[in-house]
C-alpha cells in the first residue's frame, strides 16, 4: 500500500493534466491566435475607427464688400447644440436637461425630453444657436455640472447687415451655408473655403487621450468678394424704384441697372420685388404673402385635403421662387423704342443714314403687305433722322431696317451681344429669343428695327447702350471686381473685357449727341437734368406675346428707360424697368424717365460728374442764397438785388434776424427771399399749398401767393406741356415764409 | 487541540495516519539517518508548526513571484486610465494592490513553512465558516444586483473565493481518509455530491454562477483522481444534462444568461438592446486584434481608456494582448501552463494523498481559472465573471491566492521532487 499517489491516481492526474494542457491552454491560445494573427488586423480597424474621432472644422464663409469694402454679406460664428443623450443615464439628469435648455433654446421642454431618450451620441437639438446663448448653456451644464451629454459645435452664420438691399445680387444661402442663389450660388466654391479636419484619438467618452495621434488640418477660410456694386448708388436705385413700384402701381416687378460703360462694371443692380436675405423664406410682399397665407390650409387625411395643402405649398415655392428670381438677368423682354439707338447706330455705321436724312411718316408703314403702325396715328409727316428718334417715330426705323437689309442689320444684332449671353457672373441668365439673318423676312425685320418681336434681358439691353455710349467698344458686364483670400489678398482681379469694337467712336459720339438732344427736348425729356448731359431713349415694349397667348385680358406693357451721362464723356449708363404698371400711364417716358431723372441726378453728383450748363440753361439755374443775416435791412436787400432776388420784410425791426431761405440753400433765380427783422415775425409760418398737377406757371403763382419758393426738377424746364406730379413737402405742411419746395415736372406724352 | 491530541499518540492504528509517518521510499535526497529515526520522533517533529527541514520548490515559487510581479506591472498599465477617469488619481489601484501583493508574498512564504497537516483539522471548520459566509452574504445588500460580497470597510471579500479553498481542503481531507473505500456510494459519492450540493445552491442563490461553475469542476477533478469510478461520472453527467435542459426549458432563472449567450454568439450585433450586453466583448476583442503579434507597447493600450470597462478586473489580459501582442500574451499563458504544471507534479509526489490532492486542487483551481478567464475574454465562451489569477485587481483575492500558493509550497517541502 503505497502512502503517496498510488498508480490509478497517477494516471488520473496525468490523464487529467494532458486534457487540461491540451483542451483547455491549448483552446486559449487556438483563440489568440485566431484574434491576434488571423483577425487581428480588421480588429484593429474597428478600434482604431472608434478611437478616431474625424472632427469637422468649419471654414468660414468669405464675406461680400462693395467696392469701397462695405460689408454686405459676413459670416459670422454661431454654434449647434448636440445632445449625447447615450451618456444620460437617469430621469433625474434628462428632466434637468430639458428643462434647462427649454428656457434658453425656447424650445419645448417635451420635445427635448423625447431627445434626451435617444440612444445616440449625437443628435442635434437646434443649429445656428448665437455665442450669447452658447455661453448660457455653458453657464449651465458648470452649474449642474453636466459633463457628458449636451456638446456645442463651431458653426458659422451668414448675415446681410442690410437685409434686403442688394438681396438679388447676393442671394442667399441654405442651412449648411451653402450658396443658393446669386453670387452666393455663383461664386459658391470660392466664398465656401475648405472645411479642414481634426483627427483626434479620442477615449470612450469623447475626451483626448494622451497619445500623439493628433492630426489636424487648418480649415482653409473662404475667399471674399469684393463687388463693383457701390452701396450708394446702389441705394439710389433702390429708393427711387422702389417709389416708381409704388406710385405706377407696377404689378409684375421692377428693375434697374447702373453700369460703368467704360469698363462694364455694374455699379448697382435694383430688383424690386425682392427678399430679405437673412430670411429668404419669407414671401416679402405683403400682398402675396397675404395672399398665400389666406389660401385654405387642407389637411393630409383626406385627397381633397391633401391636394388643397399641396396648392398651397405650391404657391408658396412659386411665390419665393419669383421674389428670388433676378429679373435684369434672367428674365427677358421685348425692348421697344429704347432699342432704336441701337439700330440707329447700325444705320449710321452703315452709311445708309445720317442726321440729315429725311423721312416721311403717315402714320403707318406697310411692308410686305402688311401694315405697321406709328405709335402716333397721324403720322410725324416729314421729319430728319434725328427728329425721327427724338419723335420715336417708328416708320424712321423701320425705314432704316429696311435700307440695311436682314443680312447687316443681323450682323449688327449679333456684334450688340445680343444673341448671346452676356458672360455676367451672376447665376441664371436668359439666353435671347431672335431671328436670325435667314429666317428676317421684311415684317419680322421691320418690327425687329423698332425693338418689337425679339426677346433679350434687360442686361443685355444696358450692355448694347453701354457700347452705344462707349465709342462702339462692347464689354462684358460684371459684379465683381476682386477676389481675396482671408488675409486680404488679392486672388484674382477682374480686368474689364472688351470682346469687341461694334460701330466707330464717331458715329458713338454721334448718337450720344442725338440722344442727349432727345433727353433734353425730345420725347425722354423727363430724364433732364441740367448740367448733366444726360442722353437717353424711352421705351414702351408692348408684351405681344402674353397677350396672344391669351393670358393676359388686355395688353399689358413694360416700360422702359435706358440713357447715360454725360453725353459728351458718356461714365455711367442706367436702364430703369418697370413690368405692368396701372397706374396713370403705361408709358417709359412717364413712368420711368422721371425715376430714371432722381437717379441720376443723386447719382452723378455722388460719381463727381461736373455740371455743365449751357446759356440756356444759366438763364433758368437755381442760385445760392447769399448770406444777410445780421446786416441792416438796406445792405440786405442791395445784397438780393445784386442777384436779381426778390426780397419780403416781416417785421419792424432794422436789422435781419433770419433770412429764407438761409444762406447757401439754392433758390430759384428771380426768387424771394424773406428777411425777419423781429422775434415776432421769426414765429411766422405759412401752410404748403397743393402744387400738383399744374403747369410751371400756375405752380409759380401758387407758390407765389403762399409765400413760399419752389424749385424744378424734371421736364418743366425743357418741355411744354409737362405737369407737376409730386412735391418735396406735402400739402398743408406749416413752414416758414419763403422755405423752397421742390416741385417735379413730367411730360405725359403717348410715346412708345 | 483536542483532535489532534488524540490522533496524535496513537497514529499506528489508523490506516490514513501511517503515511505521516512513514518515509516513502523513492525519495532520494533524505538523509540516511532519516530512515533509522524512530516513527515517534519523526511525528513529532514533523508535527511542527513550521517545518524547515527540507527546502521549497524553487521552480514554482520562480514561477508564482514572476507572475506575479508581471501582474502588478500589467495592472498599473491597465487600470491607470480607468483609475485617472474615475478616482482622480491613476495609482489608485496599483497602490492597493502592491500593498496586498507585499502582504500576500510574505504570507505565502509564512505558510510554505507550516506543515500542511495541520490543514486536516480546519477543513470540516474551514467549510462550515465559509456555509456561514455564503448564508450571510445573501442577507447582504446587492451590489449591482448580485450579493457577492461581504464588505468589512477597510476591505471586502467574495465569500465564494473562501468555498473554493474550502471545498478543495475539505475534498482533499476525506478523499485522503477515505481513498480506500471511494468506490463505494457510501464514502466515495454521497458525502461529495451533498457538500457539493450545498454549495453550488447557496452559489447560485447569489448568483455567482461562474464560481459554482469551477467548484463542480474542481471537485470532479479530485474526485477523479481520488478514484471514483467512471460510471458515477457518466451519471453525473446524464445528471448534469438534464438539469440543464430543465433550467433553459421550464425556468427564466437564467434568463439574464441568455442574452449573452446570444451576445457570445455575435459579439458584434448591431440589435440595439445587446449593445450594452456586447460592448464589453466587443471592447474586449478590439483590445485583443489591435495587439497582433507584437503588440502596441507597454503602457500604449487605446482599448483602456474607458472603452474595455474596468480594465483592471475580469478583462485585464485583453490589454495585455493589446499592449504585448500574441508573443507577450503567449509567454504569459505558457507561464501559466507551466506553473500548473509544476504544482501538479508537485503534489503527485507528494508524501500523502492529501499533501497530493490539496497540492492538485489548489495548482488545478489557479489553472481553470485562467483557462475560463482567458476563453470569456477571447469570447470562446459566453461572458461571465472570472477573475485571473495574479493579474486581476483584488487585494483579499491575491492574498488568499498567494496563501494558497504558501500550501503547494508547504507541500513541496516534503515532495519528492527535484527542487532545483
Amino acid at each position: 500500500m503505497a502512502k503517496g499517489t498510488t498508480i490509478r491516481m497517477w494516471r488520473r492526474t496525468l490523464f487529467l493534466l494532458a486534457v487540461f494542457m491540451v483542451v483547455g491552454f491549448g483552446a486559449i491560445i487556438f483563440s489568440l491566435i485566431k484574434l491576434q494573427l488571423v483577425e487581428g488586423e480588421s480588429l484593429q480597424e474597428r478600434a482604431v475607427e472608434q478611437q478616431m474621432k474625424d472632427t469637422t472644422i468649419p471654414a468660414m464663409r468669405g464675406a461680400i464688400y462693395d467696392r469701397n469694402m462695405r460689408p454686405l454679406a459676413q459670416s459670422a460664428t454661431v454654434w449647434t447644440v448636440v445632445l449625447e443623450p447615450a451618456y444620460l443615464t437617469t430621469d433625474e439628469q434628462r428632466e434637468t436637461i430639458a428643462a434647462g435648455l427649454s428656457q434658453i433654446l425656447g424650445m419645448d421642454k417635451k420635445e427635448i425630453l423625447e431627445h434626451t431618450k435617444k440612444k445616440s451620441y449625437y443628435d442635434v437639438l437646434k443649429r445656428k444657436v448665437e455665442t450669447e446663448v452658447k455661453d448660457e448653456i455653458l453657464k449651465f451644464k458648470e452649474e449642474k455640472k453636466i459633463g457628458n451629454g449636451i456638446r456645442l459645435i463651431e458653426d458659422y452664420k451668414r448675415y446681410y447687415p442690410f437685409g434686403s438691399f442688394a438681396a438679388t445680387i447676393l442671394g442667399f444661402t441654405g442651412t449648411d451655408n451653402q450658396g443658393l442663389s446669386g453670387l452666393e450660388a455663383y461664386y459658391d466654391k470660392q466664398l465656401t473655403g475648405t472645411a479642414g479636419r481634426l483627427v483626434t484619438a479620442k477615449n470612450a467618452i469623447g475626451t483626448d487621450m494622451p497619445f500623439q495621434y493628433e492630426q489636424k488640418v487648418e480649415a482653409q477660410d473662404g475667399y471674399s468678394l469684393v463687388l463693383t456694386i457701390d452701396e450708394i448708388v446702389q441705394h439710389f436705385l433702390e429708393k427711387y424704384l422702389e417709389e416708381g413700384v409704388v406710385n405706377n402701381k407696377v404689378k409684375n416687378r421692377a428693375t434697374a441697372i447702373a453700369m460703368d460703360v467704360k469698363t462694364g462694371a455694374i455699379l448697382g443692380l435694383a430688383v424690386k420685388g425682392d427678399f430679405d436675405p437673412n430670411f429668404p423664406l419669407i414671401i416679402s410682399d405683403p400682398t402675396e404673402a397675404a395672399r398665400v397665407a389666406n389660401m385654405p390650409e387642407g389637411d393630409s387625411t383626406t385627397e381633397e385635403g391633401k391636394k388643397i395643402k399641396q396648392a398651397k405649398t405650391q404657391a408658396k415655392i412659386v411665390a419665393q421662387q419669383a421674389q428670388w428670381r433676378n429679373k435684369a438677368v434672367s428674365d427677358t423682354y421685348y425692348p421697344g423704342s429704347v432699342f432704336k439707338m441701337v439700330t440707329g447706330s447700325m444705320g449710321m455705321e452703315e452709311g445708309v443714314v445720317n442726321e440729315n436724312t429725311q423721312f416721311f411718316c403717315n402714320g403707318a408703314a406697310v411692308v410686305s403687305g402688311t401694315t405697321i403702325r406709328c405709335w402716333k396715328h397721324g403720322g410725324h409727316g416729314g421729319e430728319t433722322f434725328v427728329q425721327g428718334l427724338m419723335n420715336s417715330c417708328n416708320p424712321v426705323f423701320i425705314k432704316v431696317g429696311e435700307m440695311l437689309g436682314a443680312e447687316r442689320f443681323f450682323k449688327y444684332f449679333a456684334a450688340f451681344g445680343l444673341t448671346e449671353k452676356t458672360g455676367v457672373d451672376l447665376p441664371g441668365e436668359a439666353g435671347s429669343l431672335y431671328y436670325t439673318a435667314n429666317q428676317l423676312n421684311p415684317v419680322e425685320l421691320a418690327t425687329e428695327s423698332f425693338g418689337q418681336n425679339f426677346s433679350i434681358t434687360p442686361l443685355q439691353m444696358i450692355t448694347a447702350a453701354a457700347a452705344v455710349a462707349n465709342g462702339g467698344y462692347l464689354v462684358q458686364p460684371h459684379v465683381v471686381s476682386q477676389v481675396l483670400d482671408s488675409d486680404g489678398n488679392i486672388v484674382q482681379s477682374v480686368d474689364t473685357k472688351v470682346k469687341r469694337q461694334v460701330i466707330s467712336e464717331d458715329v458713338s459720339r454721334r448718337m450720344s449727341k442725338i440722344l442727349q438732344m432727345n433727353a433734353t427736348t425730345g420725347t425722354a425729356k423727363n430724364g433732364y437734368l441740367p448740367g448733366y448731359r444726360v442722353a437717353g431713349k424711352t421705351g414702351t415694349s408692348e408684351k405681344v406675346a402674353e397677350y396672344n397667348a391669351g393670358g393676359k385680358k388686355k395688353m399689358e406693357y413694360i416700360a422702359s428707360y435706358c440713357g447715360f451721362a454725360p453725353a459728351d464723356d458718356p461714365q455711367i449708363a442706367l436702364l430703369v424697368f418697370f413690368d405692368e404698371p396701372q397706374g396713370d400711364s403705361y408709358y417709359g417716358g412717364a413712368v420711368a424717365g422721371p425715376v430714371f431723372g432722381k437717379m441720376m441726378e443723386e447719382i452723378l453728383p455722388y460719381l463727381g460728374v461736373e455740371r455743365k450748363y449751357t446759356d440756356a440753361e444759366m438763364e433758368k439755374l437755381d442760385v445760392a442764397t447769399p448770406d444777410v443775416t445780421g446786416k441792416k435791412l438796406d445792405a440786405a436787400k442791395a445784397a438780393l438785388q445784386k442777384l436779381s432776388l426778390k426780397q419780403k420784410v416781416y417785421g419792424g425791426g432794422d436789422t435781419v434776424l433770419k433770412q429764407i431761405p438761409e444762406s447757401g440753400k439754392s433758390i430759384p433765380q428771380n426768387g424771394t427771399v424773406v428777411l425777419m427783422t423781429d422775434a415776432e415775425s421769426e414765429s411766422r409760418q405759412v401752410t404748403v399749398p397743393n402744387l400738383v398737377g399744374m403747369t410751371l406757371t400756375q405752380a409759380n403763382s401758387a407758390a407765389a401767393e403762399a409765400g413760399i419758393n419752389i424749385t424744378v426738377s424734371g421736364a418743366a424746364l425743357t418741355g411744354g406741356k409737362a405737369q407737376s406730379h409730386s412735391q418735396s413737402i406735402a400739402v398743408g405742411t406749416k413752414v416758414s415764409p419763403g422755405t423752397v419746395v421742390n416741385v417735379g415736372f413730367i411730360e405725359f406724352d403717348q410715346v412708345q | 487541540m483536542s483532535g489532534e491530541s488524540r490522533r496524535n499518540p496513537v497514529p499506528k492504528p489508523r490506516q490514513q495516519r501511517k503515511p505521516y509517518a512513514e518515509k516513502s521510499a523513492p525519495e532520494p535526497k533524505q538523509p540516511a539517518s532519516a530512515k533509522a529515526t524512530p516513527l515517534t520522533k519523526r511525528v513529532r517533529k514533523k508535527f511542527r508548526v513550521f517545518s524547515v527541514r527540507s527546502g521549497l520548490d524553487m521552480p514554482f515559487l520562480f514561477l508564482v513571484l514572476v507572475l506575479v510581479v508581471i501582474g502588478l506591472v500589467m495592472l498599473f498599465s491597465a487600470s491607470y486610465a480607468y483609475a485617472y477617469y474615475n478616482y482622480g488619481n491613476s495609482y489608485y489601484f496599483i497602490i492597493r494592490q502592491v500593498a496586498f501583493a507585499v502582504l500576500g508574498v510574505i504570507l505565502m512564504l509564512l505558510i510554505s513553512y507550516f506543515d500542511y497537516h495541520h490543514l486536516h483539522r480546519f477543513a470540516i471548520p474551514l467549510l462550515l465558516v465559509s456555509y456561514a459566509f455564503l448564508v450571510i452574504v445573501l442577507f447582504l445588500p446587492a451590489v449591482k444586483g448580485v450579493h457577492r460580497w461581504i464588505n468589512l470597510g477597510l476591505f471586502g471579500f467574495q465569500p465564494s473565493e473562501i468555498a473554493k479553498f474550502a471545498m478543495t481542503l475539505c475534498f482533499a481531507h476525506l478523499i485522503s481518509i477515505n481513498f480506500k473505500r471511494m468506490d463505494t456510494a457510501r464514502y466515495g459519492v454521497l458525502p461529495y455530491v451533498l457538500l457539493l450540493g450545498v454549495t453550488v445552491l447557496l452559489l447560485i442563490r447569489e448568483p455567482h454562477v461562474s464560481a459554482a461553475v469551477i467548484i463542480i469542476a474542481l471537485a470532479g477533478m479530485m474526485l477523479f483522481i481520488g478514484g471514483v469510478p467512471l460510471r458515477w461520472f457518466g451519471a453525473a453527467f446524464g445528471v448534469a444534462l438534464a438539469g440543464i435542459a430543465y433550467l433553459v426549458l421550464f425556468t427564466s432563472e437564467f434568463s439574464y444568461a441568455n442574452d449573452r449567450v446570444v451576445a457570445w454568439l455575435d459579439p458584434f450585433t448591431t440589435e440595439k438592446n445587446l449593445l450594452a450586453d456586447t460592448w464589453q466583448t466587443r471592447q474586449s476583442l478590439y483590445a485583443i486584434g489591435s495587439g497582433g503579434l507584437l503588440g502596441l507597447g507597454l503602457g500604449q493600450s487605446r482599448q483602456k481608456y474607458l472603452y474595455l470597462p474596468e480594465p483592471q478586473n475580469d478583462f485585464i489580459f485583453a490589454i495585455v494582448c493589446e499592449e504585448l501582442g500574441f508573443i507577450g500574451a503567449l509567454i504569459i499563458v505558457i507561464l501559466f501552463a507551466l506553473l500548473v504544471w509544476r504544482g501538479v507534479t508537485i503534489s503527485l509526489k507528494a508524501k500523502d494523498k492529501f499533501g497530493m490532492l490539496l497540492g492538485i486542487g489548489l495548482t488545478l483551481q489557479v489553472g481553470l481559472q485562467v483557462v475560463l478567464n482567458i476563453a470569456v475574454i477571447t469570447n470562446t465562451i459566453p461572458n461571465t465573471g472570472i477573475s485571473l489569477p495574479f493579474f486581476s485587481y483584488g487585494g483579499t483575492s491575491l492574498v488568499l491566492l498567494l496563501a494558497q500558493m504558501g500550501v503547494v509550497l508547504s507541500i513541496s517541502r516534503t515532495s519528492a521532487i527535484e527542487k532545483t
